[in-house]
């Protein structure tokens, strides 16, 4: 065999194992899929129905007495998570860029870089840590208090503030992880634009920050679209972090912002082990129903992001 | 009469690099003054003095007079956003903005001015008229700048800097990126914006200073050999050095 | 800023001059607003990390007691030496699976980058990488946990933590190949080696600093992630027993997650203690990686 044949069939394991992990999650929760039909994303009540009944068959699938499974609750929590991350995370991260790109001088915009990059690498239980210890007891018993009183007649912000577990907590927690992808992405954009672009604005008068906002910027809009797009997908598929500070709620639509949820990613980990009291194995299933919905949505949302990043002319971006 | 600008006793350093030295020259107004001489000669440097672009680098200065209007515009305390919304610059390559047609005209405007709906609108039409653009985008002015041909940016581009309304005007080399076709209507349209604007251009073609220019400053290693009309300089030059470089001797 | 010289009575257009004045002074303010918000975003982001850091360090050392490292785990209380054994068994582990098959793809991505495939390679890389670990780690537990009967085990724990990190070492193996100067390759063509002397010989050791930066950015993936974990390694709390499957192995980033909701103190210590380890070995590897990467830009 040649070089080349040899180098393809290891080189091939790459795309071979992504359609895999896809494929394996559809065969294995078609039968979950089958009895769930439209209702798995429509209702928000997940229900293993009685372990302690004899399975019976239905639609030709083995299932528990009063079992449904529906998770409208978890598709909520995760794009309302995932939103509230990216209202955060889009300034803070455009914010930090500029900064870096055009208010920092050399040497000091390498270190500070860094410092982003840094962020960007600490793991995801750790930011749930911190959320844990820290964020949690500050934003429960100070902030959201403080904030439901100043701010409690605009929807979603007033009501019963909850333990600090929840929607905004996540939301807060998942914007710190994305916003280094963000501002580093950006960053190097921006610094990519050529100089005579730049020239050009100031030749006209503009003050620097004009050149900046208002050229420079939409210069590099589809690469901050793209970007925000893969920072959507990370946000939506992020579990740890998001497991430990979102109050784990079941069969619940948040009604305010401080209320407790629950994510598909977090879900499945939180699930597993009751999922498993059921003898028929469609909860197992089931759950592999929400990782292959998971899978196939990031899959969408980076096909997306990488599309939109590829015709920006960003072939190498940062993984 | 006096003129527009005058430069006297200018220096100009690249970090350590000494290159423009102690340049003496007037820019008469509503002329059209060329710079010539091979690269690297500081002519473009020039340019760069007059409205301060080199601020944008650090490691760059300049000393010595630039007067405009009783101005060193090189001094301290001048207001340099203010000084580039009277001198205006196009460069060598055109560079319209990542916008539409006419938010690339409305963009200088509105930093200056606050004009209504309609006066931006006649600004826009007024500025397009004078680039002689006007006829070719007036249906499609909510297109994005870059969908036009090399020659239009250009033309769009001056109409940009003149929209801002300047007194002088810098040119870097306007047309070296363009077509010959696309370079004449450049080249007649700089000879129309002389009758408002004092204009200074940079130009590696000899033919081009011959045909558009007024006066014509040769300039070599950083020094200003020699300023003369037009006609004096391509047909006696006083210097050896520019008789060789005009008559393609060297450069 | 004074832009008085501006506006004398000599000015060409004196009102307008005034006018566009008055409106500098605006923009001015504005532009230095702006240029506030823009580092209250960095600020913001700066100060999340130190306190993230100062938190895992400050309750971290606290904790770190030699305990930690000769002992393992004893209910709620004990050390981490299980942990740590497992951490660096499941990253040494998905590395020797993940690094040849990664560097290969990689290679191929590079080498023949104009073919199909190579751009098919190079797309699944960026679509993998966006696959949220959890799923992975699901599919891990249909497939090998269960559908193979292994089990919680190492094998389990090696290969998914493995093709989570396929596209990492594929993509900066990519990126390092691209940047050989295709003249020097073309050298080697021209004296009649083949396709694959010149990937082996010439490409692949000067590529080499930036495919080591690559892999141990892997490795510090592979201790960081948790959620694909809990479904293929599980938890123990014992010393591996040289059991590919049919055996569970602890890991740091475990003790993380489940210590910290424990309601002990010594539990909570222990989770501050892991977060502290698994931080420092993640940082240290991200400062190294940079560190290779930045001799070689000044090598340049």
């Amino acid at each position: 065999m040649s070089f080349r044949r040899v180098l393809a069939v290891f080189a091939g394991i790459l795309p071979a194992s992504l359609v895999a992990v896809i494929v394996f999650l559809a065969v294995y929760s078609w039968p979950a899929v089958r009895f769930n039909g439209v209702g798995f994303v429509t209702s928000s009540t997940w229900n293993l129905g009685n372990t302690y009944g004899s399975p019976i068959l239905r639609d030709g699938v083995q299932v528990l007495p009063g079992a449904h499974y529906g998770i409208l609750f978890l598709v909520a929590g995760t794009l309302l998570s995932t939103l509230l991350a990216l209202v955060i995370a889009v300034p803070v991260g455009v914010g930090a860029a500029i900064f870096l790109a055009e208010a920092v001088p050399g040497q000091l915009r390498l270190w500070l870089s860094f410092l982003v990059e840094l962020l960007a690498a600490v793991p995801s239980v750790v930011f749930g840590l911190w959320g844990y210890a820290v964020l949690i007891p500050l934003l429960g018993h100070t902030i959201f208090p403080i904030m439901q009183r100043l701010l409690g007649f605009v929807p979603f912000l007033g009501g019963p503030t909850g333990s600090g577990y929840g929607l905004l907590t996540a939301g807060i927690v998942l914007s710190l992880m994305i916003v280094p992808l963000i501002a580093a992405t950006l960053r190097d954009a921006i610094l990519a634009e050529p100089m005579v672009v730049r020239e050009s604005a100031a030749a006209l008068g503009a003050t620097k920050f004009e050149t900046v906002w208002k050229v420079v910027l939409p210069g590099v809009r589809k690469i901050l679209i793209g970007v925000t797009i893969l920072a959507t997908g990370r946000a939506l598929g992020e579990t740890m972090a998001v497991l430990m500070v979102s109050g784990n709620a079941l069969n619940y639509l948040p009604p305010n912002i401080y209320s407790p949820i629950s994510t598909m990613a977090a879900f499945i980990v939180s699930q597993l082990d009751s999922a498993l009291q059921d003898p028929t194995g469609l909860a197992v299933r089931s759950l592999a129903e929400v990782a292959l919905m998971l899978s196939v949505i990031s899959v969408g949302v980076n096909t997306l992001a990488r599309l939109v990043l590829y015709r920006a002319g960003l072939k190498d971006a940062r993984v | 009469m006096t003129p527009k600008i005058a430069i006297h006793g200018l220096d100009f350093y690249y970090g350590a690099n000494h290159a423009l030295k102690s340049i003496t020259l007037d820019f008469p107004e509503r002329q059209v003054s060329a710079l010539i001489g091979p690269s690297g000669c500081g002519k473009s440097t020039l340019l760069r003095c007059l409205n301060r672009m080199y601020d944008l680098y650090p490691g760059q200065h300049a000393t010595g007079e630039v007067m405009m209007d009783g101005m060193n515009v090189i001094g301290p305390g001048v207001d340099v956003d203010l000084l580039r919304s009277r001198v205006g610059m196009v460069f060598q390559k055109p560079t319209p903005f990542p916008m539409s047609i006419r938010e690339n005209i409305a963009f200088g405007v509105r930093l200056h001015e606050r004009p209504s709906r309609a006066e931006m609108e006649e600004r826009v039409e007024w500025s397009l008229t004078r680039a002689a653009l006007w006829d070719e985008v007036k249906d499609r002015l909510h297109t994005p700048a870059t969908g036009l041909s090399g020659g239009q940016q250009q033309r769009l581009c001056i109409a940009r800097t003149i929209a801002v309304r300047p007194e002088v005007i810098l040119f870097d080399e306007p047309t070296s990126a363009l077509d010959p076709i696309s370079t004449l209507k450049v080249e007649e349209l700089i000879d129309e914006l002389k009758r408002d604007f004092t204009i200074a251009m940079v130009t590696h073609n000899m033919q081009q200073a011959a045909r558009v220019a007024d006066q014509v400053a040769f300039f070599y290693l950083g020094e200003m050999v020699e300023v003369a009309s037009a006609t004096t300089m391509f047909t006696a030059p006083r210097e050896k050095r520019t008789q060789d470089y005009i008559t393609g001797r060297f450069g | 800023m004074s832009g008085a010289a501006l506006t004398g009575e000599e000015a060409p257009f004196p009102q307008r001059e005034a006018a566009r004045l008055g409106r500098m002074r605006r923009r001015r303010m504005q532009s230095l607003l702006g240029w506030g918000l823009c580092a209250l975003g960095f600020g913001l982001l700066a100060f999340a990390m130190g306190w993230i850091l100062l938190l895992v360090l400050l309750r971290g050392i606290s904790a770190l007691t030699p305990k930690v490292f000769l002992e393992v785990t004893q209910g709620t209380g004990g050390g981490l030496l299980n942990a740590i054994e497992g951490t660096l068994l499941i990253g040494a582990g998905s590395m020797l699976l993940a690094v040849p098959l990664g560097v290969a793809a990689g290679m191929y991505a590079a080498q023949f980058k104009h073919s199909w495939f190579a751009s098919a390679i190079r797309f699944m890389a960026d679509v993998l990488v966006g696959v949220p670990s959890i799923v992975l780690g699901y599919f891990g537990y249909i497939t090998m946990v269960e559908g193979l009967g292994w089990q919680f085990s190492l094998a389990a724990a090696c290969i998914t933590i493995a093709i989570l990190c396929l596209p990492y070492i594929c993509r900066t193996t990519e990126l390092a190949l691209s940047q050989v100067p295709a003249a020097m390759q073309e050298a080697a063509f021209a004296l009649g080696a083949g396709e694959g002397r010149v990937a082996w010989r010439i490409a692949l050791p000067v590529a080499m600093p930036g495919i080591l930066t690559g892999v141990l950015l892997a490795f510090a993936i592979s201790v960081g992630e948790t959620a694909p974990l809990i479904y293929t390694a599980g938890w123990s709390s014992y010393l591996w027993n040289g059991q590919l499957v049919r055996s569970p192995v602890g890991y740091l980033t475990y003790a993380i997650w489940a210590f910290i909701n424990e309601p002990f103190a010594s539990a909570n210590a222990l989770a501050y203690a892991a977060a502290l380890l698994v931080t420092l070995i993640v940082l240290l590897i991200s400062i190294a990686a940079r560190l290779v990467l930045l001799r070689r830009q000044g090598a340049r």
